[in-house]
């Protein structure tokens, strides 16, 4: 028999809630508040992550809630077998804590709090099946992991090398599996019409957000790169119709500052190209100094963003297998990930899109514990260092105490690009 | 004369205004119905063409083949067959000049168009496109070569090539006999089938006048067949074998129109791989070359249409970009999220 008490003792689960509310929140107060000129219809997004990450309101009760753990799985081919994507990539510090319990000390912080978020079985939008194709060596290892946890967890074999045609055919053939295993699963079959509506329909959401990177392409740059990370993170898990919506009234607005020359930075605000681990909502950490010690990120190659939509599928004859191999191919060789051999496609994207969108330099981070984003610094320092490129490579982790030297190291490089540029005029 | 200036610099103004919509209006443009026109109008001025007395000389780079009593211009490997097989010592005196004409005059109009002369006009590609688009109709899908096939059957072309220039020399040198004359032509499937567009079928017949006559005839037939049924299941199937491709090939570096890649901004997504009807690999892994015309290319520049990469690929006359990938354009063609039935496509 239990007594009724006044005090209510916070269960795990409430108090795991409470932290990540308050996560949410005091970053999306910032984005609010803290920059001039805000854009109006960005509060949609403010509000999508409120709803989800402070209210806990689900979204999607009447659909399965098909998992992703990276970008290479198809959300084309989950659409058109009637699901919704979600991808399960997570930012939140207060689960990278629970997931220190499961993974190494010095594991990388982005598993960790997804292995942690599975952990704590605490969903908005619970996934009743998970895939996760074999990427980093973490996340390959963590699967198994969350399997334990009592989950449907499929392995979408991905290999490690792309140049070749053995991994082509490779790829391919997983992605055929895994549209088989997704079909038998939903009862559905997948059909040419289908997929071909999904192909099209994600191909607009694509071209959306390239409309809207070419805004950042203007001298005066109308919108902040952390609100363009947000845009982008709310496609990990947002009614695809409503994001349509938001971002095409988005660019609207956009475009009417464009015209009026409305910024959010300074005249003189050094403009930047992100790349490197990816930041995920609400760890906008270093995108957040940059943009906070007057930079402003005018692109990124990160695989929470660009990545996701820059590559969009072309087909000859709209045949089932025609559509489901230039689709693979996408994913799979046009995708810079650091998980590959080699990496030359990684740095050529970087350079062109410093060329393209007239950045001064780079901000290249890697969470501590990334090991193949850690890796890969050198030879893009010294690529970027070849080009007359100035390159700043930071490593960060979730954690909040972190931030002083941070932003010390940014705003000198910030200031260094400053003065180069008055140089050159 | 400030107002003059200010009046110049308008009218430069609009003049680059000007451009840049005659630039857009071509790189927005419907790539597969240019294409259609160009090439049935091609097809019908080169095979029938002769009806009209239009005469375009002898050493056409396509195959507007000459047992088609109408075509208004004819092959060259036909000619250059010919005079390859003229005694050896010819090949030092006089009469070399009208050997290096037809060279000349096979040069000159290659100059121009390189190899789109097979994307757009040569009569025999377009009957396999033709033939591609009934299959679709049907709702059949296409067949592809395995990487491995390909590099194998893709030296077959320089075989051919091979047959056509050595067996005249010799034929020439008095090694073989007069039976061999134009080996080529007759095992070309181009002199069964073309004089069919004229209602003649007399060409699928073997000649038994001599062993080596009934072997090569045969052979022409049978190539014939397999055109038929090759290209019904694999797109440009007889052109992946061409002799005259090679032979474009070997003299492209010659011509005015360039085939141009900037592997900068590709970012290896592999589209242009996906509807490239000759499986050529290198359009898309290829982030070296800047020119990316490979032999078995028919700058047919569907390639272009299908890259979202501004300017990754572009095809240039002059060093002038006339068609240029755009991601545009891109959206346009792939008619991206709108619209779905209307993709371009014929089948519902
Ligand atoms: S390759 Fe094809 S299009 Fe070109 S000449 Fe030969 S048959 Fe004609
Ligand atoms: S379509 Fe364009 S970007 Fe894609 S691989 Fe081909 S050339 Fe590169
Ligand atoms: S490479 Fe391009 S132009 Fe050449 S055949 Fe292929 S699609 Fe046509």
């Amino acid at each position: 028999m239990s007594i009724e008490t006044n005090h209510h003792i916070e269960s795990p689960k409430e108090k795991q809630n409470r932290h990540k509310a308050m996560e949410a929140i005091s970053l999306l107060n910032s984005l609010r508040e803290d920059f001039k000129a805000p854009i109006e219809s960005m509060e949609y997004f403010y509000d999508l992550f409120e709803r989800v990450h402070c209210k806990h309101e689900s979204l999607h009760d009447d659909k399965t809630k098909i998992g992703t753990m990276c970008i290479q799985i198809p959300s084309e081919i989950i659409y058109a077998l009637d699901g919704v994507p979600i991808r399960l990539c997570n930012g939140f510090y207060t689960d990278d804590e629970i997931g220190s319990d499961f993974m190494p000390q010095k594991a990388c912080p982005l598993v960790k709090a997804t292995v942690g978020h599975f952990a704590s079985n605490n969903f908005t939008d619970k996934p009743d099946i998970v895939f996760s194709p074999t990427t980093c060596d973490q996340k390959t290892k963590a699967g198994s992991m969350i399997e334990s946890f009592g989950y449907k967890f499929i392995d979408v074999d991905f290999p490690r090398t792309k140049d070749s045609e053995a991994s082509r055919e490779y790829w391919r053939r997983s992605v055929k599996q895994f549209a088989l295993d997704l079909s038998k699963f939903q009862g559905k079959k997948l059909t040419k019409a289908n997929l071909k509506n999904a192909i099209k329909k994600i191909g607009y959401a694509q071209s959306l957000y390239n409309k809207l990177s070419d805004f950042r392409k203007n001298e005066v740059v109308p919108i902040l790169g952390l609100d363009v990370f947000l845009v982008t993170n709310a496609f990990f898990f947002d009614k695809i119709d409503n994001w349509i919506e938001a971002t095409q009234k988005l660019i609207s607005e956009l475009e009417i500052r464009a015209k009026e020359k409305i910024s959010p930075a300074g005249k003189a605000s050094p403009r930047i190209v992100y790349t490197g681990s990816p930041p995920i909502f609400p760890n906008y950490k270093i995108p957040q100094i940059i943009e906070e010690s007057d930079g402003i990120i005018v692109a990124d190659e990160t695989c929470s963003s660009n990545r996701m939509f820059n590559d969009m599928v072309a087909i000859d004859e709209w045949n089932m297998y025609d559509m489901m191999d230039s689709m693979s191919d996408k994913y799979l060789k046009a995708c810079t990930c650091p998980i590959f051999t080699k990496n030359e496609d990684r740095i050529r994207r970087v350079i062109q899109l410093v060329r393209d969108y007239k950045a001064d330099g780079v901000i290249y981070q890697a969470f501590a514990g990334c090991t193949v984003y850690e890796m890969e610094q050198r030879s893009v320092l010294e690529a970027m260092e070849k080009e007359g490129i100035p390159i700043l490579y930071l490593e960060s982790d979730y954690s909040p105490s972190q931030g002083g030297q941070l932003s010390t190291r940014v705003e000198a490089f910030l200031e260094s690009l400053k003065t180069r540029r008055r140089n050159k005029k | 004369m400030f107002i003059y200036t200010e009046e110049i610099e308008q009218n430069l103004l609009k003049k680059s205004n000007m451009k840049n919509k005659i630039r857009n209006f071509i790189n927005n443009g419907d790539l597969r119905k240019v294409r259609f026109w160009i090439q049935l109008v091609s097809f019908v001025l080169f095979v029938y063409g002769g009806y009209l007395a239009i005469n375009f000389g002898s050493s056409f780079p396509i195959f507007t083949c000459p047992y088609n009593q109408d075509v208004s211009a004819t092959c060259y490997l036909i000619s250059l067959q010919h005079q390859l097989a003229l005694p050896s010592k010819i090949l030092f005196s006089p009469a070399f000049i009208p050997i290096f004409i037809g060279l000349l005059t096979f040069l000159a109009w290659f100059i121009v168009l390189n190899k789109a002369w097979c994307g757009y006009m040569c009569p025999f590609g377009t009957l396999q496109d033709w033939i591609t688009s009934l299959r679709k109709k049907i709702g059949i899908r296409f067949s592809v070569y395995t990487r491995h096939h390909f590099e194998q059957l893709s030296k077959i072309k320089y075989v051919f090539l091979t047959i056509v220039l050595l067996f005249p020399i010799l034929i020439g040198a008095g090694v073989i006999s007069n039976n061999w004359s134009a080996t080529f032509c007759q095992m070309c499937p181009a002199r069964v089938i073309s004089p069919m567009f004229t209602g003649d079928f007399s060409q699928w017949s073997i000649d038994f006048s001599s062993k080596t006559n009934m072997i090569l005839t045969a052979l022409g037939i049978s190539f014939a067949s397999l055109f038929f049924i090759g290209s019904f299941v694999k797109k440009r199937f007889f052109c992946f074998f061409c002799p005259m491709s090679a032979l474009h090939y070997i003299f492209a570096n010659t011509s005015i129109v360039k085939f141009k890649k900037n592997g900068s901004k590709c970012t290896r997504c592999g589209d242009c791989y996906t509807v490239c009807d000759m499986q050529i690999k290198d359009i898309a892994d290829d982030v070296i070359s800047t020119n990316i015309l490979r032999d078995d290319c028919i700058l047919c520049l569907k390639c272009v249409a299908a890259c979202p990469e501004d300017d990754a690929l572009h095809f240039d006359i002059f060093n002038i970009k006339i068609f240029s990938s755009t991601r545009e354009g891109f959206e346009k063609r792939m008619n991206v999220g709108f619209n779905i039935k209307n993709d371009g496509e014929t089948d519902k």
